[in-house]
């Protein structure tokens, strides 16, 4: 049984169908990416998901509650959010205690996640006087005060700094590997989610246009050198006669791009010296979830 | 019931470190011991004159017990406390909602309805705080400033002090009635609109229109919880009692409106608080 599981979720605003007959299932264990582009619907999902919001049709499950019913679940299903959450009037440190009166079981204590989360030196900050990135911090330390099994995140990586990116990366990662936590993470940082995600779906016009693992989606994508020379149809000719690469294109700036595995730009390097022709820039671009969250956006927009 | 529970206690956990609860439980009794002094001080200088030019008079001395101080100290009071009290529901829900953090509530141990009960439980418990502080600091401080004693005019007896207890009694207890129901208001003000700020000018307009409209409609306002309530135009029974206990006044309560007073609030409440619900489990949050 999937950890969460929605099926055939619709959501109207009047006659806009936002979330259109969306299709998700997130297994235990899992750190799944939902990315889309603006306003393609991924906050109203997870507010679906999470009972926040009503919807027109479709049926979502949580560790087997329904969204009205993920109280039930006593604290099993955390979620961090877009904006921090927090009561601004209260210190980090109350806020934590507040948090720690929603855990059945806390977990950790509060000055321990205070600490993991570099927020330690904050503790007696009323959270209003903090900033963004160190409310995020405090909303995700009191998200994990308890032993979530799932964790819901809706941009968790808005206003961090990059030492506080690598903290939640981190956590992430440790809490998914130590404890088998389950993570559902929206986010537009596409290069975070590929470095911590398993799985990816990609949301487009309401819909899930792909859901897989990472593996599984790069894998159907292309790696691209790049070659910037003077002599781009010497180079051309070479290359298509002598290692019978597939030439895709010269793009408006001069490059020459070619398909090929990551293995091949070796050869292809050499080959070009061997021939004498000389080369200004060699760019290796590797397959990436921007690069086919890009290509999939544009194909649909076409 | 255990969602409840956790709901309730975080509550209490945000009421205990946060100004709002505190105004509500303090404001009240601070209004009304203001009020008290200030009315001390200019008494004593109408003495003063009246000394001076000889004076002292029977209406002088009954006007002096200080129960009539102690009932004015209530009023003012309890006029505070349902205005605070209207406001703070109409605050509570909507504000949590706008800092976004009844959504961890929400996902993690509690119900809606649990949240809307646990918040009308609270400004219950912050009502009964205020009004306790309200009792002991309007009663010490009237005690202090007069004296309490029976109505007697000529060497009778007009009114003896158990007499004019029960009747603060009375007028104390048909004045409470009323306040679940503004508190059962403003969460339903609060559940409904949009942010904190646009439920507390609501609640509080919707109060005031209450007070203006409960002059017009005759004896028909005795059919709103409202009028039963100490306000800016106040009609209930406390407004009597502090005639009653001076000894200007003996009419006492129609038992018809008595009766009105003792069971239109509940209703109120019960509409109220169940309209509530309603719309709280059919709103984005």
């Amino acid at each position: 049984m999937p950890a969460l599981s929605v099926t055939g979720l619709t959501k109207n605003f009047g006659t806009f169908a936002v979330l259109d007959n969306l299709n998700l299932q997130i297994e235990k264990g899992s750190i799944h990416g939902l990315v889309g582009l603006n306003g393609s619907g991924k906050t109203t999902t997870i507010e679906c998901i999470l009972g926040l919001q009503t919807y027109n049709s479709g049926n979502i499950t949580a560790l087997g509650q329904s969204p009205k019913q993920l109280h039930l679940t006593k604290g099993k299903l955390v979620a961090i959010f877009d904006s921090p959450s927090l009561h601004p009037n209260l210190t980090v440190r109350q806020c934590l205690q507040h948090a720690l009166l929603l855990c059945e079981k806390p977990a950790r204590s509060a000055w321990e996640i205070e600490k993991k989360l570099g927020v330690s030196r904050f503790s007696d900050f009323k959270i209003k006087n903090l900033s963004l990135g160190n409310k995020r911090r405090v909303s995700i330390a009191q998200a994990l005060l308890g032993d979530p099994e799932i964790v819901v995140l809706d941009e968790p990586f808005n206003g961090l700094d990059a030492e506080g990116v690598d903290d939640v990366l981190e956590l992430i990662s440790t809490l998914n590997r130590d404890h088998g936590t389950t993570f559902l993470l929206s986010s537009h940082q596409l290069p975070y989610l590929e470095q911590i995600c398993s799985h990816i779906a990609i949301l487009h016009h309401g819909k899930i246009t792909h859901s897989d693992t990472i593996s599984n989606l790069l894998g159907n994508t292309q790696t691209t050198l790049q070659i910037k020379t003077p002599q781009i149809e010497a180079a051309s000719k070479v290359l298509e006669n002598t290692l019978g690469v597939e030439l895709l294109n010269i793009d408006a700036d001069g490059y020459l791009n070619i398909s090929i595995s990551d293995s091949d730009s070796i050869a292809i390097n050499k080959t070009l010296v061997e021939n004498q022709i000389p080369i200004a820039e060699l760019i290796l671009k590797r397959a990436s979830l921007a690069g086919l969250f890009r290509e999939i956006t544009s194909e649909e927009a076409k | 019931m255990n969602g409840l529970l956790v709901a309730i206690k975080s509550e209490i956990f945000v009421a205990l470190r946060t100004f709002a609860s505190k105004l509500i439980v303090t404001a009240p009794a601070l209004v009304a011991a203001t009020q008290l002094m200030l009315v001390k001080l200019t008494e004593a200088g109408q003495q003063t004159r009246d000394s001076i030019l000889g004076g002292g008079s029977f209406e002088q001395s009954v006007a002096n017990n200080a129960y009539g101080f102690f009932v004015d100290g209530l009023i003012t009071g309890l006029t505070m406390l349902g205005l605070l009290l209207v406001a703070q529901g109409a605050y509570s829900f909507s504000y949590d909602r706008d800092v976004g953090s009844i959504r961890h509530l929400l996902i993690r141990r509690v119900s809606r309805s649990s949240v809307l009960t646990a918040k009308l439980i609270h400004l219950h418990l912050l009502a009964l705080l205020s009004v306790l502080l309200l009792l002991t600091t309007s009663y010490l401080l009237s005690g202090m400033l007069w004296e309490y004693g029976a109505i007697v005019e000529d060497g009778f007896e007009l009114i003896s002090e158990q007499e004019i207890r029960e009747e603060i009694g009375l007028g104390l207890r048909l004045a409470l009635v009323p306040l679940p129901a503004a508190i059962a208001l403003g969460l339903l003000i609060s559940v409904s609109t949009q942010s904190a700020t646009q439920a507390v000018t609501t609640a509080l307009g919707i109060t005031l229109a209450i007070d203006i409209f409960k002059g017009l409609l005759g004896d028909m306002a005795n059919y709103l919880y409202a009028s039963f309530q100490p306000s800016l135009i106040d009609q209930s029974y406390l407004q009597s009692v502090s005639r009653i206990v001076r000894g200007y006044s003996d009419v006492l309560i129609d038992d018809s409106v008595l009766q009105l007073n003792m069971w239109v609030p509940f209703p109120a409440l019960i509409l109220f608080f169940a309209a509530g619900l309603w719309i709280v489990q059919r709103r984005k949050i």
